[in-house]
Parts: C-alpha cells; structure tokens; sequence
C-alpha cells in the first residue's frame, strides 16, 4: 500500500511540474483542450453575429450607410453604404463562421471534449496529443478564414455552400486569394474535425469505467459518441470536395466545368453528401445536452432512454440517404428526387419521438426552472417548430416555391439558433461550475434568456411569413422587386429585432467573464446531478479523479423510490448494488 | 492498454470491456475508416465524371505507362509483404528480421514515390498536366491525329493527378512514419514481442495504402 | 484480441496477389471480349486482391466482428455516393 501510495505522491508532484505553457497553452488535458475551444468559438459567434448585423443593415435599409459603415474600406462600402459584392461575402462568410467555427465547435470542440471523460469516468481521452493537434488545426483554420476576409478583393462570395461555377471562376465572383483561402480553411478544419472525431469514438468504446456499460451511459455521451462517428465519415467526403475545388482554382482542373465535360451537380452532390450529415452534427449533440438539462431540472428520469438513443442513432443513419433534399431544383434526376423526399420525410419520425419523450420526461415532473432547464425547455418547443417547417421543404412540389426564400432561412435558424445554440447557452451555464469552479449569475442569466427568447422570436419567427410569400436567399436590395416591396416594413422589424438580440448577448458575455472571476464559488454538484462529473471537485482537477469511480446505476435516478435525496449519483453504492462483473454477458 | 494515468491509484474493479482491441489499434481502424470516406468522394468523383462524359475516354496506355506502373503496383505489394512479415518477425520476438523487413518496406514505399515523380515528370514533359493536354506538346499532336479524344482530356488530367497525387502523398507520410519508427523505436530495441503496437499501427495503415493503390492501379490505368 | 489462429502464409498471398495482378495485366491486351466484360472482370481481379490484403496481412479475417464491421461501414455509405453520383446520367 505505502509503494502504491508513494507512487501516487510522485505522480501528482510530476504533474504539478508542467509549467504554465504546458498547462494552459499547449495542454493535453481535455478540459483545458474544451476551454480553449469555448473561447475561440465563442469569438467566433461574435464575428458571425457582427456578419449578421451587417446584412439585416442592408435589408432593412438598402443603399443606406450604415452606422460605423464609414470604417470600412472602400471595397467593402464606400461612405458606409454597402457594395453588393460585399453584401454576398457577408451572407457566405456569416453562413461559414457560424456553422463551421461557431456551432460545430462549440458543440463538439467544446463538449465532447469537455464531458465525455468526465462523464464515462476516465482520466482524459485515449490520445491526448492528437486532441491537442486537433484544437490548434481548427485555431489555424479558424485565422485562415478570418484573414481571408481582408485580402483585397475580399473573401469568398459564393454562399457557405459554395456552389460552382461561381465559387471555381474567379472571373465570375472577383474573389480569388480570398476563395482560395475558404478551401485551404476548410481542409484544415477537416483535420481537425477527423482527429477529433477519432478520439471521441476510441475513448467511448474503450475507456469507459467499470460498471459503465452502453445502456448507462448518459443521452450527451450517446449523442456525441454517434455525433463522432457521423464527423468520421461525412468530413472526409467534404475534404476532398474543397481539393477539388482549390485545385479548380490554382491549378485548373476541370471537374465542375461543363466546357471540358465536367459536372456542376457533382459539387452539390459532394457537399450535400457531407452537408446533410453535418446538420445532425449540429443538432444531435444539442439534443443529447438538452435530455441532461431536462432531467435535471425536472428531477425525473429521462422518459423512455432507450427509444432516445434509437431515435439518435435513427436519425443518424437516415442522415446519410436525405441529402438530395438539398438540391430539388438543382435539375437532378426526378426520381431520385423522390426517393430523397420518401427518406426526408420519414427522419422526421425519430425526431418526434425525442420531442415527445422530452415533453413525457416534463409531465408531472418536479419542475425547478434554473437557467439551464429555460434553455432546454426553449430548445424544444423552438426545435419542434423549426422542424415542423422543415416537413415543408421534404415535400419535393412545396420546396419548388420555398427553396432559396427565407422560409427557409427561417426554417434553419429555428433549428440552429433556436435548437442548437439554446442549447448551447443552457449547457455553457449548466458546465461552467465545472469548468470554472464558480456560478454564473442566476438573475442575469434569466434577464438573458427571455431577451434573447423575445428578440430571436421576432427576428426568425416573420422569416417563415415574408419566404411563403417569396422573398429570396442571399438578396442585396429586396426593393428592386415590386412584389417585394409590401414585406420591407417585416424586414424592417426583423432587422430591429435582431440588433436588439445580438445587443442581448452582451449581459451573456459580461456574466460569462465576470463569474469567472467573481462569480459566487461552486460546490462539487451545485445542480444535484448525477452524472459523473459532479463527483468530482469544481473545477476538474487534472487527470479528473485520482481513483476512478465504479457505476452502479444509469444517468437519470431522479425521485428515485426510497432514495434519501432527489437524485442518485451514477457511482453511489447502496447495499443493494452487485459490483461490476466482466461476464461474457455483462450488460453490453 | 490501460488507460490509468501514470501512478494513479486503480479502482477496485476493472474497467469496461470495450472493443478488446487497444487503443492505438482502434484509432487506427477508425482513422481508416474515414481515409475510406476521403478516396470514396475522390475516386467517386472520378467514377462519376467518367460514367457521365459524353465523349470517349483516352485508352490505356497511351498517356500512362502501363509497364513502369505495372512494376511499380508490384513494388508496393512486395512492400505490404515486407510489412507483414516484419510484423510477424516482432511477434516471434525476432528483433534483427523486423528490422530487416521494416527497413525493405521503407525502401520499398520510398522507390514506389520515387517512381512515381519520375513518371510525373516524364508527363508533364509530354504535355500531361491537371488542366489537360499542354499545347504544343507531344499529346497535344496526339489529340490533333484523333489518337487522344479531345473533348475528355481534361478531365483525365484532372482526375488523374488528384487521385494519384493524394495516394502518393499518402505513401508518403508512411514512408515518414516508418522510417520515424524504425529509428527511434526499432533500431534502440523498444519493440519487443509484448509491445509492438506501433508496428502493427503502422502496417494497418501500410496495407491501405497498398489496398487503395490495388484499385486505382486498375481503374486509372486499365481501364 | 484477435482470435488464435494459424499464421497465414504470406509468402502464398504474395503469389496469389503477383498471379491477379499479371492476369490484370494480360487482360489490359487487346482481348476478343467485349468492353463490359473486361471492365467487369478487372474489377473482380481488383477487388480480390483487395481482399487478400484486407484479410490476410491486415488481419481481418481473425478479427472479431465487431472491428470488422467497422472497417465495413465506410463503403456502402461510399457505394450510395457513387450510385447517387451515376444516376444523374443512367437518364
């Protein structure tokens, strides 16, 4: 015993070794790996909003300059009045910034990193120097495609799906370096992504605690094990898409041009094929928070666990077969066509069962209302209706009329803001004692969530009514069209609500840094959870626990019969647990 | 292999089963997996545009050399061969075979690349290039005589050089690592018959390589 | 763990994969069959020797199902690309 215990003793003093580079800077451990990617993607959420702000500028007032305009140089707006073409960087880069450096970090840079360690019971991920590589290749991407918006003709114009021939011809778009520059980003990300996803998968299956089989492991860990694997497979596809079209560019290939024989439609195909599957990356993770906020906050079992994961892993495996919903009007073949629309409506099934199973979990629940269950309440009622919109766009004849309008911009900021980056919010409040070691504030973070409830409502909720009616996507000046001209006075608003929504996320940024400094400090389990993080102090020491714990039970022993408190610890023993036993049959 | 951190005390019980595979290997499977999703989007797209050209397709060996690559496709299966039987050696405990064989596969990966530049060069000189046929050049007399199709050469460019271009750059890094291992880890001993993960690591992916190789090597060339 | 097997004879595979791949060769000639049958005979010769090296030297024949299924996976998702990708000009 004393050997081990002195062992024990130099291990720690090893690690207390490494110096404030190797610890902060250059650090292997997953969560500081997990923090580093909060605050790079949380700037990056800033650079999309300031994108975002920009456009509702031009389309609630075209052709007037706008506020602080006159910083800009005269290539983006001359006298602060924007130039189309910047006007479609803006649209393509806020499109690339949220959904690439925003969303996808955030939700797995951030979490996955973050919780599934802490959450399966290991000390870090099964290779932690590749998740270093992985967090610093996004950073390298992350500047890329930042810088590639102040070469001199500016960055990329083509929309965030980049279709060509206006993303390959440079003689079409203006933009050259700063397209070049999006591909390289890209490919970068790609890496990143792909050493990412490997860890999170190799860890999940083998590094799990003693006792934690499969079917306890908690919805958050599911959603981003499954998340992973969809990354795996769907990245890889969208790299060598953007080869292709790097080369396209600087070396003069011709796969997309129809002059030599190339396809146009095999671009769609090949982004689409990544891009559908990329949707559930940023969804699913979401959902898997969102059961853990749910739970908590109404202190019961999550209703029906298992149908949760079939629901996660059904829709990711429908994932791969819906993509052609994208490109109903790209003239592809008809029937192929409908067999897309067959598989989009039917991944509305699984869906459904997670809203429903969410609502059952509520249903005379013990409902405590903390900050961190407002969100994931939010997330389900906004996801609910942004996927209702989406039953439109599956039915291939409703899509001729709606594609490229704002229902569906409509439709996908109900699933991405309203879905995923409630989330979003309810989780960075709910793991931040764990992550910092202090509360954020309660009052603050509610005045936030019912501003940003109110203000993102009015911004995306009109979308829907202005699309059906035949505002188009990517639109410099909407009052060119006559038929346009009765929506300005909804544009108007929308624009007003949305300044007033970006502005709201002021008192998230101040509450965020200030309680990491002088937040109210956190207890081990400030929200009475049972997962396995909150066995451990706040914040996560390195190497997580020393020992490492044993499971007994599932995630969601909320209200459980008998039990002296609301909730019951994964890792608690009571005198009726058998212990772990590694029989051919145990439990997987 | 465990995944304890160095000195920490262990829990009472051991950890879940997992796959039974360690760690190192799996990632490795799993990297490969996705290495699969990055030739599928790149041959597939060669596939497509040749599957939906309207004209005709160059024939085989007109452009390429089909007996250089010919030579070359066998060097690189007797480099997988070499892998193998290097891993075997380690297996059996047999330090100096491994490191024979580790060292032919290096050798064997390094000519494969090699010759492939050498074949790059001679088809660039001969007017062979990403965008088409170079004008002026020796294919471009050949496209003038019918010999070579116009209107499809620029996509056999285009797929050509990406395709082969990635697997070479492919071998590339494995020919890297190799010799990485081979002289920071199998030359000083550190591989024994109870720790040879790293071998094997890198024979997975060695063999893909190869693997990838077998199908371009008929579809790019043959056909 | 891999299952205990006997050691395969690579020296035996190597032959297999010379003698497919000169057959490959012999088939790239001017052969009297007809384009199709060509092109589908040399896939199958390919996809052979893909799996002899897939099986044999990277073990997946004595794996267990579980890691196989996994090196599997990749290629239906690849086949649905593909076929979705040829469709747009089967008419």
């Amino acid at each position: 015993m004393t050997t081990v215990a002195a062992t024990a003793q130099a291990a720690h003093a090893h690690h207390d070794d490494r110096s404030f580079i190797q610890k902060y800077i250059f650090s292997t451990d997953h969560k500081i790996i997990g923090i580093q990617f909060l605050f790079l993607s949380l700037f990056f959420l800033m650079v999309g909003g300031l994108l975002a702000m920009q456009i509702r500028w031009q389309l609630a007032y075209p052709g007037k300059p706008m506020p602080l305009g006159n910083l800009l140089p005269e290539t983006m707006a001359p006298g602060g009045v924007l130039l189309p073409e910047y006007y479609l960087q803006l649209v393509t880069m806020h499109g690339t910034f949220m959904v690439f450096f925003a969303i996808m970090l955030l939700l797995v840079g951030v979490y996955a990193n973050f919780l599934i360690p802490l959450k399966i019971g290991a000390h870090d991920m099964a290779f932690p120097r590749i998740n270093m590589a992985s967090f610093w290749s996004a950073f390298a991407s992350g500047i890329v495609m930042l810088m590639s918006l102040f070469v001199p003709e500016g960055s990329s114009r083509a929309g965030w799906t980049m279709y060509v021939p206006l993303s390959a011809r440079h003689d079409y778009s203006g933009a050259e370096f700063g397209q070049e520059m999006w591909s390289i980003s890209i490919i970068l990300f790609g890496l990143s992504s792909i050493l990412g996803s490997l860890n999170y998968i190799t860890t999940v299956i083998n590094n799990r605690a003693a006792g934690m089989t499969w079917f306890r492991m908690p919805l958050s860990v599911w959603a981003l094990f499954i998340t992973a694997i969809l990354g795996l497979l769907a990245v890889p596809v969208l790299a060598g898409a953007a080869i292709m079209l790097l080369f396209e560019q600087i070396l003069g290939t011709h796969f997309f041009d129809p002059a030599y024989g190339g396809q146009p439609i095999l671009w769609q195909h090949l982004f689409w094929f990544f891009g559908h599957p990329e949707v559930y990356i940023l969804i699913l993770p979401a959902m898997g928070m969102v059961s853990e906020l749910i739970a908590n906050g109404s202190r019961k079992p999550i209703f029906g666990y298992h149908s949760m994961v079939f629901a996660i892993a059904g829709i990711a495996f429908l994932g791969w077969i819906v993509w052609g919903h994208h490109m109903f009007v790209s003239g592809m073949n008809p029937t192929l066509g409908s067999t897309f629309m067959v598989s989009t409506l039917l991944i509305a099934v699984p869906s459904a069962i997670k809203v429903f199973n969410w609502m059952g979990t509520m249903w005379r629940g013990n409902l405590r209302f903390h900050v961190p269950m407002l969100h994931g309440v939010a997330f389900v009622a906004m996801f609910t209706i942004g996927g209702l919109s989406g039953i439109f766009m599956a039915a291939t004849p409703v899509d001729m009329f709606i594609h490229d309008t704002y229902f569906i911009v409509a439709h996908l900021h109900y699933v991405l803001f309203g879905g995923s980056l409630f989330a979003i919010f309810g989780g960075i409040v709910f793991w931040y004692p764990k992550m910092f070691g202090r509360m954020m504030n309660e009052t603050w973070g509610k005045i936030h969530f019912w501003l940003t409830f109110i203000f993102y409502n009015g911004t995306f909720f009109p979308m829907h009514i202005i699309g059906m009616a035949g505002h188009m996507r990517r639109l410099y000046d909407p009052t060119i069209y006559d038929f346009l001209k009765p929506m300005q006075p909804m544009n108007e608003f929308i624009s007003i609500c949305a300044f007033l929504l970006y502005g709201s996320q002021i008192i998230f940024f101040v509450n965020f840094w200030w309680s990491m400094f002088k937040g109210k400090k956190a207890s081990q389990n400030p929200w009475n959870d049972n997962g396995l993080e909150w066995t451990t102090p706040s914040p996560a020491p390195h190497g997580n626990w020393d020992t490492l714990p044993t499971v007994y039970r599932g995630p969601y022993e909320f209200s459980a019969p008998g039990a002296s408190e609301d909730y019951l610890p994964q890792n608690r023993k009571l005198p009726t647990d058998r212990d772990p036993v590694l029989s051919p049959a145990a439990g997987h | 292999m465990s995944q304890a951190m160095a000195g920490a005390m262990q829990p009472p019980f051991p950890a879940e089963r997992g796959i039974e595979v360690y760690n190192k290997k799996l990632g490795m499977w799993i990297f490969l997996a996705s290495e699969v999703m990055f030739f599928a989007a790149l041959i597939g797209s060669y596939v497509i545009l040749r599957f939906g050209a309207t004209g005709a397709w160059a024939k085989p060996g007109i452009v390429l050399s089909i007996q250089i690559t010919a030579f070359n496709t066998f060097l690189l299966i007797c480099s997988s061969v070499s892998m193998v039987k290097a891993y075997a050696a380690i297996q059996d405990g047999y330090q100096d075979k491994m490191k024979f064989w580790l060292l032919m596969t290096i050798l064997g990966g390094a000519c494969f690349v090699g010759i492939q530049v050498y074949e790059y060069i001679h088809l660039v000189e001969h007017g062979f290039l990403p965008s088409g046929v170079r004008e002026g050049s020796h294919l471009a007399e050949l496209v003038e005589n019918g010999t070579l199709p116009a209107a499809t050469m620029g996509l056999y460019g285009s797929t050509f050089f990406t395709m082969t271009g990635f697997h070479g750059f492919h071998v590339t890094c494995g020919v890297i690592s190799m010799l990485y291992l081979y002289l920071f880890k199998a030359l000083p001993g550190k591989y024994s018959p109870q720790d040879f993960g790293g071998i094997e690591v890198v024979g997975l992916y060695w063999h893909f390589v190869d693997l990838v190789w077998i199908i371009l090597f008929t579809i790019v060339y043959l056909v | 763990m891999e299952t205990a097997h006997k050691r395969p004879n690579y020296i035996l595979i190597w032959i297999y994969l010379a003698v497919l791949t000169a057959a490959e060769l012999g088939l790239a000639f001017e052969l009297p069959i007809t384009a199709n049958l060509k092109l589908a005979l040399l896939l199958f010769l390919a996809v052979w020797k893909a799996l002899l090296v897939g099986l044999y030297f990277m073990h997946l024949k004595f794996e267990k199902w579980n890691l196989r299924m996994l090196a599997i996976i990749p290629i239906p998702l690849a086949l649905i690309l593909l076929f979705a990708g040829m469709s747009e000009h089967i008419w």
